[in-house]
């Protein structure tokens, strides 16, 4: 009991960061709950909300990856659109007149999004990895072009009505979980593994700790950084499928503001921007908190604009919080060092 | 005068894909050559490049500001809600312009306390801020559209310096903002070049450490440079209002990738230490020149979007691909001096 004690201590509470969430995650759900007792605290919010952190923390997971190697990935959510507007076009397309679609074209078009995901993360992957282009100009660039074609190829209109199959996935439930939920764990578990158990893991937070000692320890550092964005975009790819999934629907503007929002929950989830330092498990909670306090408001009646106030504000004081903590870290350490 | 040099230049190459375009476009419609498409390429610039003067400083400097279209309508459509509030001479051009810059430079200064005096990575903290911004602007100022701006506003949206009749009857109008925003532009070209501010602004692009070495503030100057650009900005969002004449707060959102995408077009390098006030001209015309005159090529309006992505990766993609060369030569060059 005291080992498995002790090695949760040193597994998950041995980051400061980790518990700092942990405790705002907690804080969020008892302020929330006491507050809107029988709105935010209500089994129906619960499922709703499990319908909606999928997403999203998948898109964060992305962005978290291109964190990790001290890059990061702007065109996310250029790419999850583009891939579910492939693939609700090759559906709608095979779709008879009772909107209903042959189960293997929904399976070749779920295929077909995943490979659109691939190639326009190997796009980023080109331009960062080979080109040396840095990535946040990389990923401004093919994000103003996967919309731009997504826009230019529907005109902008978006496309609904999809087959019943494929709506069910999004709406559905995995004994009694929502069908998003379980995907979302699945893939977390599979990023938490490849990060964690792998060597192109261990690789990632070498390249993203510090690069030039990467490059002279000649592991490839390229074809570490070419890595993390192509499974960026797989899995933008995924979000793309399951929010078309849910909604029924696939729009060239989709999730504008997903973008802000993945970040604020990568930097709050304890990600460093400069690389070197995260875990999916603070991408999760984090996207929970952000998702707690959206439905919160909700359930209180406060503006949507207040909630894109306190996504900006949520991400500038964590971003403050970390720089004076460390700043006090590297002072006390140098008094520690002066008396010694 | 070095001629290969200037051939390879920047500017130069954006002259020629500047003057094919034309030609290409001229060919498909001849109307394309009359003197009204010079002026309404002109009056469409207008507020791109004074934003685009703002984006280039910060970029010179080594950082990035996607807050800049935020603080921009910001500043102006709440110069509009003040003038109408406080009931004050709504003939008068000065004071809404003034307050408008006023109010850009108060949003550019919380911008330099999180840049300069947290040391929050740029891009994370504009984002942040452009949250705030727009949601403090859309709940507490107004989210309403306002058609009814001052008269002075009003009037001088319609302030031609030239008047011409052409044959086919139209008239063509070249608005008298060309005079201010010449100045603007010369005046921004001096501060970089000719001024200790200007000159220490290319220095933190090139180097952070070794412009501090150098005796210079770094924290002091970013601060200034945030200021700045929010105080173009500012300037940009109020004349915007002028020439749109109306005040809507949810306009410009979006419009950060155009501009970022003119001024590295324009040369200025998102590395920080290079870039000019002319290549960031040349960029915002040929900018304006594709998405005004799209149609007239026989491209779909829905295309704009695409056209500006696949423009801004090949600029990055030929910005990459020189200083890959540059550093090549650089190393070869090293290598004879150490095999002398």
């Amino acid at each position: 009991m005291n080992k498995n004690l002790a090695k949760f201590k040193t597994g998950l509470l041995a980051d400061r960061k980790m518990t700092q969430l942990m405790a705002i995650t907690g804080i969020t759900f008892v302020f929330f709950s006491l507050v809107s007792r029988d709105i935010f605290f209500s089994s129906a919010n619960f499922t709703s909300m499990a319908y909606q952190i999928p997403e999203i923390a998948i898109l964060s997971i992305a962005v978290m990856l291109s964190m990790l190697t001290g890059g990061i990935d702007l065109s996310i959510v250029s790419i999850s659109n583009a891939a579910a507007l492939v693939a609700v076009w090759i559906m709608t397309s095979h779709m008879d007149d009772s909107g209903n679609a042959p189960l293997n074209w929904i399976v070749i078009a779920c295929i077909a999004g995943i490979i659109v995901g691939l190639l326009a993360g190997a796009v980023n992957a080109i331009l960062v990895a080979s080109l040396n282009v840095t990535p946040i100009l990389a990923t401004l660039a093919t994000m103003t072009l996967f919309n731009g074609i997504a826009i230019g190829l529907t005109d902008g209109v978006s496309i609904s009505g999809l087959p019943e199959e494929f709506v069910r996935v999004g709406n559905g439930t995995f004994f009694g979980i929502p069908t998003p939920f379980v995907l979302m764990v699945g893939i977390g578990l599979a990023v938490g593994l490849l990060i964690n158990r792998t060597t192109l893991g261990l690789k990632i937070f070498l390249v993203g700790t510090n690069r030039k000692a990467a490059q002279y320890s000649v592991m490839g550092d390229r074809k570490v950084i070419a890595w993390v964005y192509v499974i960026s975009g797989l899995l933008s790819s995924f979000a793309g499928l399951i929010i078309a999934s849910r909604t029924s629907s696939a729009s060239p503007d989709f999730g504008s503001s997903y973008i802000l929002l993945a970040i604020v929950i990568v930097v709050l989830g304890g990600i460093n921007p400069n690389g070197g330092f995260g875990t999916v498990t603070g991408v999760i909670l984090a996207t929970t908190v952000l998702q707690m306090i959206a439905s919160g408001f909700n359930a209180l009646r406060f503006s949507q604009f207040f909630y894109l106030v306190s996504q900006g504000g949520v991400l500038i004081f964590v971003m403050i919080l970390n720089v004076v903590l460390e700043r006090r870290k590297v002072q006390r350490s140098i008094i520690r060092n002066l008396k010694s | 005068m070095n001629y290969r040099k200037l051939l390879l230049r920047n500017e130069t190459a954006l002259i020629v894909a500047i003057a094919v375009l034309s030609i290409s476009i001229g060919l498909k419609s001849p109307e394309f050559y009359t003197i009204s498409t010079l002026f309404d390429l002109f009056r469409s610039s207008f507020v791109q490049l004074i934003f685009a003067l703002g984006v280039l400083v910060v970029i010179v400097s080594g950082g990035i500001d996607v807050s800049f279209p935020v603080v921009g309508i910001f500043s102006g459509y709440t110069a509009v809600v003040l003038m109408q509030r406080f009931e004050w001479d709504t003939n008068s051009l000065l004071i809404p312009i003034a307050l408008s810059i006023g109010i850009g430079i108060f949003l550019g200064a919380i911008n330099a306390i999180a840049i300069a005096g947290f040391g929050i990575p740029t891009l994370i903290a504009t984002l942040g801020t452009s949250g705030i911004f727009r949601g403090i602007l859309l709940t507490l100022i107004g989210s309403s559209f306002i058609s009814n701006i001052p008269a002075g506003l009003d009037k001088f949206a319609t302030a031609d310096l030239i008047r011409l009749e052409t044959e086919q009857g139209t008239l063509a109008r070249l608005h008298v903002l060309i005079i201010p925003v010449a100045i603007i532009t010369i005046l921004v070209s001096l501060i970089l070049n000719r001024t200790m501010f200007g000159r220490s602004i290319y220095a933190l692009g090139g180097g952070v450490e070794a412009t501090r070495r150098l005796g210079i503030s770094v924290k002091r100057t970013q601060a200034k440079i945030y200021m700045f650009a929010g105080g173009l900005s500012g300037l940009a969002g109020i004349l915007y209002v002028s020439l749109q004449r109306k005040a809507n707060p949810n306009d410009l959102t979006g419009s950060e990738l155009d501009i970022i995408a003119a001024v590295v077009l324009g040369g200025a390098s998102i590395m920080g230490g290079y870039g000019t006030v002319f290549g960031t001209v040349l960029g915002v015309l040929l900018i304006s020149l594709i998405k005004g005159n799209l149609i007239l090529l026989g491209v779909s309006g829905s295309w704009q979007r695409a056209a500006v992505g696949a423009l801004l990766l090949i600029g990055i993609i030929v910005q990459a691909v020189n200083e890959s060369k540059r550093a090549k030569s650089r190393r070869v060059a090293t290598n004879d001096e150490a095999g002398q």
